[in-house]
């Protein structure tokens, strides 16, 4: 068992998304000591929220909860949430992080009953199915969570709130004093799984998003389409719950854009073909567009895409969508060129998906310590400061890509813990 | 197949403004965003296809070519930096050097590096004409202040004929007749095309009446409102320079038909009426605001066009400045030169006033090689879209 202070060797691994996960348990299992540190109050990162994942079509459940498992089970493993970096200091080596554990309001009493969200008035928006629906200020993060214990949103909280919440536990493990603790481990290197967030939709402009319900994200659609989330798993229009006769995907939503992402997000073609399949599940006879500039579909898809493309009532267009046109019936209309026919494009349909792209996270919050990262905010390993990059903070990639590019930054993380 | 690209058209491409063509993908954002670009016929995504191609024989005969305002909208909402709207520029420049005739001088006119001779044309023969008119001399205060700059080319005793309308005529008519020339080849040869290529019927055609009253008209109508250019977005700042500057140019083409009436036909019966207008005189208050609305407009313009190129990252083309410069010095010199008048200055104002011989001169002659073709190209081109929409368009 490691102490706080840690081994020689040991490896600091910040965030705790599949490629987080996957770096400390292939370090650990190696024989390395790891502390591993997520922003947020649960393990599981991007793929928690999705339905279903490359390449087999597995709900999440399926590749997560061997990975919880494998950690739990791993006593050179010690984990924290809601804990980010805050310096570091030290040679490559010989690193002093100072992490901060933000507050959870919540202590290890918890057993996850449920009776502080039963009794607790106040509502928040609730991120993980991007404000869909809402939760309670006392929640658990999602159905999944790792650690699995509540987290209190203390600044939604009313004073009837706060004792309604306290009153209803049972094994006093609410805690509003909690402070955030700062704390200091000692590691060799450091893995950066920091991961991504969905492109911001509101800034194409063109694309109006917020301006009609029934444009929507690539990610609004995963949680839609999960058991778990704010519908129960029923694609409909946000609003007005319409059933879908029609919907338009549209990709390079932000990506392939100087003005926005300029590169390609690797993942969203992919994602809107495995969308068609929910789509065709639940609605055998709806129309589908897929408005496109070049379909791409990495690694060894292109049966998977063909499969969609034989799809009767499903059309390909060659041309991106730079307008879409908010309907008085609740619809949309997305207008672009098809640059093989050279016509100009108003496709009225209920529902509009953008294809968003990835956006590294540390593009958006900033480096906590100085890293050698890319004109977009990508990581670039540094192997002689002992700071190496996985996942989608190294480049956008897809689950098995991740997983892949995690193992390697074990790997060089070992090799240069024992140099 | 051996493809022999055409390197002379990228070439010429790339020195107008168009070197950001080969980053397009064609993702055909741009032809959503353009305001002008009509529902069955989006433009400009398939212009920039067929330039990176090489195709200059299809972009030089399509209307949407010259129908682009360059309103930059395509350019600012370009996922690539690929700069449609600057393409489309570089294409007009090209087009108008490709169908310019002589082909020497239009292609002297295209690039800076004919400047020197592009400026010594006008000079040597305007200097040639003032030497030949034998009026080699500067007018003294008296006949400075009597005549102005009417006896520049000096004065003979032919009472039917002024001797300075003579050499003025024989040097501006002549050049504008070689630009009005070229650039009507130019249109004809276009418009034919543009009919060959849209496939509509030779057979059935309007008359000139027709012509000038459903398609001419209509257009010019719609130009001088500036309807097209109000809808641009991004650089819809240029209406405040161009339409003054257009008006300005409408203006001094009533004051030069009036003066031409006034000296040449009516002054032959009452001679009173020669000589420089007064200030009062309506003419002479429409030729003194058309002035200053040309100064103010080209100032608009020139603000903008650096404005462009600080904030968009629009290349400096010679093909942009030029026109901007030919105008300044038009307003610039004439102006000066009524200044210099009133002054009472006769040397330095009859040098302004050779100066300004020089810049009308040059705007005229190289009237269709330059941007200022787009007034015969772009109207062309307007009149033709709505021919292709009415019923001739529809006969096949």
């Amino acid at each position: 068992m490691t102490d706080e202070q840690g081994t020689s060797g040991a490896v600091l691994v910040v965030g705790g998304g599949i490629s987080g996960l996957t770096a400390a348990l292939e370090t650990a299992e190696v024989g390395n000591d790891v502390f591993l540190i997520e922003k947020g109050a649960s393990f599981g990162g991007r793929v928690a929220q999705l339905n279903e994942y490359f390449p087999k079509m597995c709900p999440p459940s399926c590749g997560l909860e061997i990975n919880y498992r494998r950690v739990k089970d791993n006593r050179r493993i010690r984990t924290y949430t809601m804990t980010t970096v805050k310096s570091i200091s030290g040679v490559p080596g010989k690193y002093e992080v100072t992490l901060e554990t933000a507050p959870r309001f919540v202590n290890s009493n918890c057993t996850a009953c449920g009776e502080c969200a039963e009794a607790c008035p106040d509502e928040i928006a609730n991120e993980f199915n991007f404000g869909m629906n809402t939760s309670k200020a006392a929640y658990l993060p999602h159905a999944m969570a790792f650690p699995r214990r509540y987290v209190i949103k203390k600044d939604a909280l009313s004073a009837a709130g706060a004792e309604a919440v306290k009153a209803a536990c049972k094994y006093d493990a609410v805690d509003l004093d909690m402070k955030a603790e700062s704390f200091t481990v000692n590691v060799a290197s450091i893995i950066w799984a920091t991961g991504w967030v969905p492109y911001e939709p509101t800034k194409m402009e063109n694309l109006k998003f917020g301006k009609s319900d029934a444009i929507i994200t690539n990610m609004m659609m995963e949680r839609m389409a999960a058991p778990n989330g704010p519908t129960g798993g029923k694609i409909v229009r946000p609003g007005d719950d319409k059933a879908i006769n029609s919907i338009a995907f549209v990709q390079c939503a932000g990506s392939r854009d100087e003005n926005h992402l300029e590169y390609c997000s690797h993942i969203c073609c992919m994602a809107t073909f495995k969308q068609m399949t929910y789509v065709r599940e639940q609605y055998p006879d709806a129309k589908i567009y897929v408005f496109y500039i070049d379909l791409r579909t990495p690694g060894k898809y292109e049966k998977f895409r063909e499969d969609r493309m034989a799809d009767k009532n499903a059309s390909f267009i060659k041309g991106k969508v730079a307008d879409i046109i908010p309907e008085a019936d609740g619809g949309v209309t997305v207008v672009a060129e098809n640059a093989l026919t050279a016509e100009k494009i108003a496709q009225k349909v209920d529902m509009a998906v953008l294809a968003t792209g990835m956006q590294p996270s540390l593009s958006l919050q900033g480096a906590p310590v100085s890293l050698n990262m890319d004109g977009s905010g990508f990581i670039i390993s540094d192997f002689d400061k002992a700071m190496i990059s996985a996942g989608c903070a190294k480049k956008a990639a897809d689950v098995v890509t991740c997983t892949q590019s995690s193992t390697a930054a074990a790997l060089k993380a070992i090799q240069v813990s024992r140099r | 197949m051996n493809v022999q690209p055409d390197l002379g058209f990228i070439k010429s491409l790339k020195e107008s403004g168009g070197d950001t063509l080969k980053k397009c993908f064609q993702c055909a954002t741009c032809s959503v965003m353009c305001p002008l670009a009509k529902e069955g016929k989006p433009f400009p995504r398939k212009e920039m296809i067929w330039a990176q191609w090489g195709l200059k024989e299809k972009l030089v005969t399509d209307p949407d070519v010259f129908l682009c305002h360059q309103c930059g909208d395509c350019t600012a909402n370009c996922p690539r930096g690929a700069k449609p709207g600057d393409v489309l520029g570089a294409i007009r420049a090209f087009a108008y050097t490709f169908y310019g005739w002589p082909a020497p001088l239009a292609k002297l006119a295209s690039s800076a590096k004919g400047l020197p001779v592009l400026i010594g044309i006008p000079v040597l023969v305007i200097f040639i004409m003032w030497a030949l008119s034998g009026a080699m001399h500067f007018p003294t205060k008296e006949e400075f202040a009597s005549h102005g700059y009417q006896q520049f080319f000096g004065t003979w005793d032919f009472y039917w004929y002024a001797k300075n309308i003579f050499f003025i005529v024989l040097i501006m008519v002549p050049a504008l007749g070689i630009g009005l020339f070229s650039g009507f080849k130019g249109i004809s040869t276009m418009w034919k095309t543009m009919c060959d290529n849209a496939g509509l019927n030779k057979e059935y055609r309007p008359s000139i009446v027709q012509f000038v009253q459903n398609f001419l008209w209509p257009s010019l109508v719609e130009i001088v409102k500036h309807s097209r250019f109000r809808e641009c977005k991004t650089n819809i700042d240029r209406v405040r320079g161009h339409l003054p500057l257009m008006l300005a140019f409408i203006g001094l083409f009533i004051v030069t038909c009036w003066s031409l009436l006034k000296n040449d036909v009516l002054g032959l019966i009452w001679p009173s009426l020669h000589g420089p207008l007064p200030m009062t005189d309506p003419f002479k208050l429409l030729a003194n605001v058309s002035a200053i609305a040309l100064l103010f407009g080209i100032g608009v313009l020139w603000a903008n066009r650096k404005k462009a190129e600080s904030e968009l990252n629009t290349q400096p083309t010679f093909y942009d400045w030029f026109l901007i410069w030919e105008i300044t010095a038009v307003g610039v010199t004439g102006l000066a030169a009524e200044l210099l008048r009133w002054a009472g200055m006769p040397i330095l104002g009859y040098i302004v006033y050779f100066l300004h011989l020089v810049s009308v001169m040059m705007l005229f002659l190289y009237l269709p090689y330059t941007k200022f073709a787009h007034l015969l190209y772009r109207t062309t081109a307007y009149a033709f879209e709505k021919y292709r929409q009415s019923e001739y368009g529809k006969v096949n």
